[in-house]
């Protein structure tokens, strides 16, 4: 009997460690709720897309401070928001510190775009492997390379020399060399030269598989931004000359719109983020965080429509170079005004009088109040409360934002043909003249580099940091000292994120 | 066939009910008048006389005390025939008087708290026995402190052990022993609760009524048994159970109070924030005040003041309701024991919205003796809870929102349903009214909780042999429910739709484990030898969605189906399971108990790492010199033991890493049609185990026939391949890596004192006192890691603490112009007086971010505890202490004017800002607060967070023995607690007692008053 039950008692006990070892294999399942890269059917070759609709997501689901920084060194715009981010606001004025967050976040931001283009590339080329239509995966691949040059072209505007990330992964960046400003540009070019091949022949907004995609013209505009930074302007006249000339582009009549609900997905736009709240007022709604640029205290028109934050005033010296030119459609669709604004003008006896159009009201029938963190706000980045989908309240939401449109490439045309590049897509004369035009001024003759610049200006100030990028690259340092500001060509390159530095010791050699 | 009581049986029962008989007998006759009795006591073993033992007669207050030589004389009534006779340090014995009027009573010296039997891993042992460092504290003591969390009653009590309330009802303390060795963010600093057997990440399902003990585990030596997840220390609780032949004991133990905020603080008032707003020379405002000023009236006090003056501290507290009752029975036979109980806690949240928690557990655990070589047992705890958690933004919204704004406007038409008062009205950016959080949000919270187990255990060979296999399960289901109400108060602050977001979650872990045990005596030589198994399997669930645009009334509509939209962006779901497989040993051997000697060793395998198994040993050695020659029977070293520890401790509360390329699928509208695409992810975190290293060293020591114990314990904890974020060049990404390395060290003292002065007079002092120092060693080659906000740094520095507190030091404040002019930093960055002036660390000239230092770590460096108890006849009175040193506080809430000017501020601030030569040496001007160059994070904003409280203060009265309707009245216990009735503190918030060292919208911990009432029968 006792022999018995001892017996069973090791038998419970063996069975136990059995069971318990056989456990052992259970060590090796795989993490849930992941989608494996290794699991990727690349053979289901309807997915090639994937990976570049991805990248598109990355250029629109784009972090807030990236616009920010690029844009906010230039003479047309002041940081605003006073009182808030310290050193956003030390930027503008040129004061640069190493450790601001922003630096260090836009030059991640940007770099992680770049490395997710390296990415999608190799995933593309595994679907392209098994693609009938192999051509397809081209396209999609000379996609990607312009809007990873679009992005590099940001980071070394801002940086200068940066290392080029080549790999999909970001490690390889710790052997990585530093190339200078011009051979990044040169590198960005001779990418966009690989792309154009491939590329369709439509204008972004034609395109029915993905609309407002990247097209060839995207990549020559984008490649004429590169041969700006680099001078070399006949490559700005030929990039230019060659969308010009394929007239598919034109110039949204309606300036003030083109700027609002009408601009999304517009005739002239080359290169745009896309927002939408799917026109339902509850719901899914893919944003940009337009309250950045939005007054700090207003009066809708339609009550309940959210206000923002104070940042990105227009400058008192881009409101008055606008005035001294009598222009008003440019300068009411890119300034909204408030009565300390106004007041703050009128201090200087030569614009006592000013138009009677010029009011805390919008054309739109918003009401802007004085508020304590700045006097103007920018127009370009402003949704009429009208215009918001009813229900939703969110500042600027379901607005797009336009990176190049058809009017910077007839400027940059009539740019590089004042610098003596020859183009075959008209004079710079008619370049000039259809801006200005559009914009209800009078044709000019005999255009000068000054008088381009002058027009680019006006037309393109608050977006994209141009006017700055512009004033560096032809050396006019007294542009940029302007109310209380000292420029200085040491100042044209923010100094490297110190996390950055501390990671990669290339870049403390600068 | 008629059943007759076998002879054995009956003889006992036929005793008793003579002695009875003769009893009441004598009663008439002898003791008519009462009787005299004289009598010595001494002890059992050595007969000396014991001098100042209580004599009680039972049932009665009456007592009398033993003499110098041991003797007393006492008179007992006709109806009086047992005394109690208690000693310190002896076991008290009842003696019943027969015919003998000269007593001789014998005392057992008592069995010491050295042969305690302490609960270690897979096993118990006794303290005299242990290498290390373990503390035990009893449930008579946890009960003490009026809480949900069992965690809160340990505060002050266990050297080595950082208790942290989080205030809010139903919020789990945050707890950690001896510092922490991973890097925070990567892992969960609580350490691993085993109830039961069970492994748990918080026992805040546990009423503190249901537990009989928790012993917290604290060195290497008692930690690696649990190899696995022992890195942070290990908290063994054991539920209550019933004992073999014990009578059936029916108790119930509840309490209720009140809760009341304690230290808020002082705001400024509508005249000394009208003041501050007036001295800022902003425009903006100063239109503020005159808008309040037009919109509300002016003060009549003051004309130049609003006449509003919202103390919003005041407005969103209360006064709240704490409240638990418990009912435990328990008992046993000869071949079974258990226990059953039923408790109910619920507690008012002292803000003052639906914040609340409530919990009912049921409990029950039996143990069968099936045959003398099988026990089998099991163990169910079942825990309902609801909690509705508090808008935590209230607090920090209360500090910010102007004192000039009223909480209700009735002007405010745009409101709706209520009239809110809105900022925005008088100008200001936000609406800081706190009021519509607080009335339109809820988050509810159901959390249902079932521990169970079931164990077989065979006694292989007798008293020798046994083999135990336990299989325990835990079920936790959270139903999560957060409701947002539409309201509008104007200026675009509205929430036009209802909103509801549910979250169903289910945590399902299982532990199997296998346990052979041995136990050997030959001659001196005594061996405990253990080995096991055990196998996790873990496995957690989620689903989530939102609705938008739901009736709102009634309640019973509040549901995803009745929602006019459901956003695709609130579908989510997520999940693991995880599998863990580990083998275990303990060896404890000792000699003649004087030489000791400790080891266990544990293979552990995760499925969660990429490197599957770790190995975790550990060796422990003890000498007890009380058992050698030189210090047998010394009269004032009753025991002392030398002993020392290592070993190697696993975390695996790092998260899980997928060691392999991943792609997120993403979406966004193109031409606004929603399109699906996916963004592969290039770097590869791969993980393998945290390993802890860690020595001990330690004395035990009793003095004075035991009525002094000290325990003293010198660590070092090193943390070796510490899973730090690496980031990687050119990303925002983080990979982490085991790569860091990083260090605790300390000195932990336990000191208590116990004696008996008369029979009724008892008294104990005790005390504890922990040292701590936290230290990056290694982080990968990278001179430091930073955390924290950008505005608010906190940085990882090698050879400083973790998440160090990192900025500018102020040297003072720039009293006038002169002293402007004269320094070049000043002219530089434009500063006028009133302005902060930092100290240029690095001696360029220049203040930037380069002159930033550690200005002090969110850890205490030094904690301590004092405990007092009194006993006095029925009156018994226990005081607890608490504080703590060196630990910083960033405070937050003043941090906050940097992206908001012109918001309201405390008093403090107000009244000793800078405004003239000579006003401040540390706070700038009110201009000043404005300025970026005052802004930058300083030790302006990180202050001193030491501490000292009286942690809680019990009184109670015990009614014995009284008559009740002609039966016994029950062991009754009637006592009153104050629960942290005081605190000091330099620190300007509401407590500096902040888990993170980061005071924003920390939940003030409330002073709680009770009235207890306890009853046995």
């Amino acid at each position: 009997m006792k022999r018995k039950s001892i017996f069973i008692q090791f038998a419970i006990l063996a069975i136990s460690l059995l069971v318990a070892s056989g456990c052992e294999k259970k060590l090796d399942e795989l993490a849930e709720n992941q989608t494996y890269t290794s699991g990727t059917d690349y053979t289901k070759t309807s997915d090639m897309i994937k990976p570049l609709i991805g990248i598109y997501v990355k250029l629109s689901a784009t972090e807030w401070e990236n616009y920010p920084l690029i844009s906010v060194r230039g003479d047309d715009v002041n940081a605003g928001g006073l009182g808030d981010q310290q050193d956003f606001s030390e930027t503008d004025k040129f004061k640069y510190n190493k450790d601001y967050w922003m630096y260090n976040s836009v030059w991640q931001n940007h770099y992680i775009k770049i490395t997710n283009s390296n990415s999608a590339i190799e995933q593309i080329l595994k679907y392209k492997e098994f693609a009938s239509n192999k051509a397809l995966a081209d396209q999609y691949i000379a996609e990607v390379k312009v809007l990873r040059g679009y992005w590099l072209l940001q980071l070394s505007r801002i940086w200068g020399a940066i290392p080029i990330p080549m790999d999909p992964d970001p490690t390889t960046l710790y052997v990585a060399p530093l190339s200078t400003k011009d051979e990044v540009m040169q590198h960005i070019s001779d990418q966009i030269d690989e792309a154009l091949p491939f590329l369709v022949d439509l204008r972004p907004n034609e395109r029915t598989d993905i609309p407002g995609g990247v097209t060839k013209h995207t990549a020559l505009a984008v490649k004429a931004l590169v041969n700006l930074e680099l001078k070399n302007y006949q490559k700005v006249a030929d990039a230019t000359g060659e969308i010009i000339k394929s007239s598919k582009f034109t110039l949204e009549p309606d300036f003030y719109n083109l700027f609002k609900i009408k601009g999304k997905l517009n005739n002239e736009n080359l290169l745009e983020m896309q927002y939408s709240d799917l026109g339902s007022g509850t719901g899914d709604n893919y944003s940009y965080l337009y309250a950045f640029f939005g007054p700090e205290g207003w009066t809708p028109k339609v009550a309940g429509a959210g206000g923002g934050w104070g940042f990105f005033e227009p400058s008192i010296k881009y409101i008055k170079f606008m005035l001294n030119r009598g222009e008003v459609t440019r300068l009411q669709t890119s300034v909204l005004f408030t009565d300390r604004g106004i007041a703050e003008i009128k201090k200087d006896p030569a614009y006592l009088n000013l138009p009677s159009w010029i009011s805390k009201t919008t054309p739109s029938g918003d009401v802007l109040n004085d508020y304590a963190r700045a006097m103007f706000a920018s127009g370009k980045h402003y949704l009429p409360s009208e215009l918001l989908t009813p229900g939703r309240t969110d500042y600027g939401t379901n607005q797009n934002m336009i990176c190049i449109r058809y009017a910077e490439v007839l400027l940059m045309y009539a740019e590089a043909l004042t610098q003596n590049a020859s183009g075959s897509a008209g004079s710079a004369d008619d370049a000039v003249n259809a801006v200005r035009n559009r914009a209800g001024l009078s044709s000019i003759s005999g255009v000068t580099n000054a008088q381009v610049m002058d027009e680019k200006f006006a037309e393109l100030a608050m977006e994209w940091g141009t006017r700055f990028y512009d004033m560096v690259r032809l050396g006019k340092t007294e542009e940029l000292s302007y109310e209380g500001r000292s420029f200085a060509t040491d100042k044209t390159f923010l100094p490297y994120p110190q996390a950055q530095v501390d990671l990669l010791p290339i870049l403390k050699q600068n | 066939m008629k059943k007759s009581l076998p002879l054995k049986q009956v003889i006992p029962w036929a005793k008793a009910l003579l002695l009875l008989l003769v009893l009441s007998l004598l009663e008439t006759s002898v003791f008519g008048q009462g009787r005299t009795i004289t009598g010595i006591v001494s002890d059992a073993q050595t007969n000396e006389t014991l001098p100042g033992a209580s004599v009680l007669i039972k049932g009665t207050t009456k007592g009398v005390s033993t003499g110098i030589d041991g003797k007393f004389t006492t008179t007992l009534a006709a109806s009086e025939n047992t005394l109690v006779v208690s000693f310190i340090g002896y076991e008290t014995k009842e003696v019943i008087v027969g015919a003998e009027n000269n007593l001789t009573i014998q005392l057992t010296a008592m069995r010491t708290t050295l042969d305690a039997v302490v609960v270690v891993g897979y096993g118990t042992t006794k303290v005299k026995d242990l290498t290390s460092a373990i503390t035990t504290v009893k449930s008579a003591d946890l009960v003490k402190t009026p809480s949900s969390q069992p965690m809160q009653g340990l505060q002050g009590k266990v050297a080595g052990l950082q208790v942290v309330a989080n205030g809010g009802p139903g919020n789990s303390s945050t707890v950690r022993i001896r510092g922490i060795g991973y890097f925070p963010g990567v892992s969960n600093e609580s350490p691993l609760y085993v109830v039961d057997g069970m492994f748990f990440d918080n026992i805040d399902f546990l009423n503190p009524s249901d537990i009989t003990s928790i012993s917290v585990l604290k060195d290497a030596s008692a930690l690696a048994i649990f190899g696995v997840k022992a890195a942070s220390g290990v908290v063994l609780i054991e539920t209550k159970s019933g004992n073999y032949d014990q009578k059936t004991e029916v108790s119930y133990e509840g309490y209720g109070g009140y809760q009341y905020a304690q230290n808020v603080v002082k705001m400024a008032n509508a005249e000394q924030f009208t003041t501050m707003a007036l001295e800022s020379g902003s425009a903006a405002d100063k239109t503020s005040i005159d808008m309040a000023m037009q919109r509300y009236g002016r003060s009549r006090v003051n004309p130049n003041v609003p006449n509003i003056n919202t103390d919003w501290y005041n407005e969103i507290l209360r006064p709240a309701l704490i409240q638990n009752h418990s009912f435990n029975v328990g008992g046993g036979g000869s071949k079974a024991k258990y226990s059953i109980g039923a408790n109910y806690f619920s507690q008012e949240g002292i803000l003052d919205m639906k914040n609340e928690y409530q919990r009912f557990n049921l409990r029950a655990k039996v143990d069968i003796k099936a045959t003398n070589w099988l026990t089998i047992g099991g163990n169910v705890v079942l825990s309902d809870a609801t909690k509705y958690s508090e808008q935590a933004g209230a607090w920090n919204q209360a500090y910010f929102a102007v004192p000039i704004l009223p909480v209700y406007d009735p002007l405010n038409t745009a409101a709706a349903p209520i009239d809110f008062a809105n900022a925005k009205d008088i100008g200001y950016r936000d609406s800081q009214n706190p009021f519509p959080a607080l009335t339109y949000n809820t988050d509810r919270m159901r959390i249902n909780k079932t521990l169970a187990n079931f164990y077989m255990e065979f006694n292989l060979i007798p008293k020798a042999l046994t083999f135990k296999s336990s299989y325990n399960h835990s079920y936790t289901s959270l139903e999560q429910r957060v409701i947002n109400l539409p309201y509008d108060i104007g200026q675009g602050v509205a929430n036009l739709t209802s909103d509801v977001t549910k979250a169903f979650s289910t945590y399902s872990d299982h532990i199997w484990d296998n346990v052979l045990t041995y136990t050997k005596q030959i001659e001196k030589h005594n061996f405990t030898v253990m080995a096991g198994t055990s196998y996790r399997d873990d496995g957690y669930q989620m689903v989530r969605a939102q609705g938008e645009d739901f009736p709102t009334d009634p309640e019973q509509s509040w549901y995803i189906t009745q929602s006019g939209t459901i956003p695709v962006a609130g579908v989510g779901d997520g999940g693991y399971r995880q599998y863990g497989l580990s083998y275990f040993g303990r060896i404890a051997y000792n000699f003649d108990n004087k030489y000791l000697l400790y080891a266990t060793y544990r293979a552990d395998g995760s499925s969660k790492y990429q490197e599957k198994w770790g190995y975790f040993p550990t060796l422990g050695a003890g000498w007890v010199l009380t058992e050698e020659d030189f210090l047998k029977n010394n009269s004032t070293v009753s025991f002392l033991k030398l002993r020392g520890s290592w070993g190697k401790l696993g975390n695996n509360y790092v998260q899980a890493t997928t060691g392999a390329l991943t792609s997120d699928v993403v979406k966004w509208p193109f031409g606004g049609v929603v399109y699906n695409g996916t963004i592969s992810n290039s770097t590869l975190s791969s993980l393998k185990w945290e390993l802890t290293e860690e020595t001990n060293i330690g004395v035990t020591a009793r003095f004075f026939k035991e009525r002094l114990t000290a325990d003293l314990d010198y660590f070092i904890r090193i943390t070796k391949n510490a899973v730090i974020p690496v980031s990687v060049p050119g990303t925002r990404d983080v990979i982490i890596k085991n790569a860091g390395e990083i260090k605790n060290s300390g000195f932990e003292l336990s000191l208590s004192w116990a004696d008996q002065v008369t029979d009724k007079l008892s008294y104990s002092i005790g005390g504890n006192i922990s040292t701590l120092k936290n230290e990056v060693v290694d982080l990968y080659g990278q001179p430091y890691i930073d955390g924290g906000s950008a505005e608010f740094r906190q940085r990882s520095i090698v050879g400083e603490p973790l998440m160090a507190f990192f900025g500018r030091e102020v040297i003072g404040v720039y009293q006038n112009q002169s002293e402007i002019d004269a320094d070049s930093v000043a002219i530089i960055n434009g500063l006028v007086p009133g302005d902060l002036k930092y100290k240029d660390q690095n001696g360029d000239g220049i203040i930037d971010d380069d002159d930033r230092v550690v200005l002090g770590s969110y850890f205490p460096s030094l904690t301590y505890g004092i405990n007092l108890g009194l006993t006095y006849g029925n009156f018994d009175l226990s005081v607890n202490m608490y504080g703590q040193n060196g630990n910083k506080v960033l405070n937050r809430k003043r941090g906050e004017v940097i992206w908001t000017p012109g918001l309201n501020m405390d008093a403090d601030l107000a009244e000793n800002r800078w405004h003239g030569e000579g006003t401040s040496d540390f706070y700038p001007s009110s201009a000043g607060l404005r300025k970026g160059w005052n802004q930058k994070m300083s030790d302006f904003f990180v202050e001193d967070g030491s501490f000292f409280r009286i942690q809680n203060v019990q009184v109670g009265y015990r009614i014995n023995g009284k008559k009740l309707f002609g039966g016994n009245f029950p062991e009754t216990k009637i006592s009153f607690t104050a629960d942290r009735p005081l605190t000091l503190f330099k620190y300007h918030g509401f407590s500096p007692e902040v888990a993170n060292g980061i005071d924003s919208q920390t939940y003030p911990v409330p002073s709680t008053y009770t009235v207890g009432l306890n009853v046995k029968f």
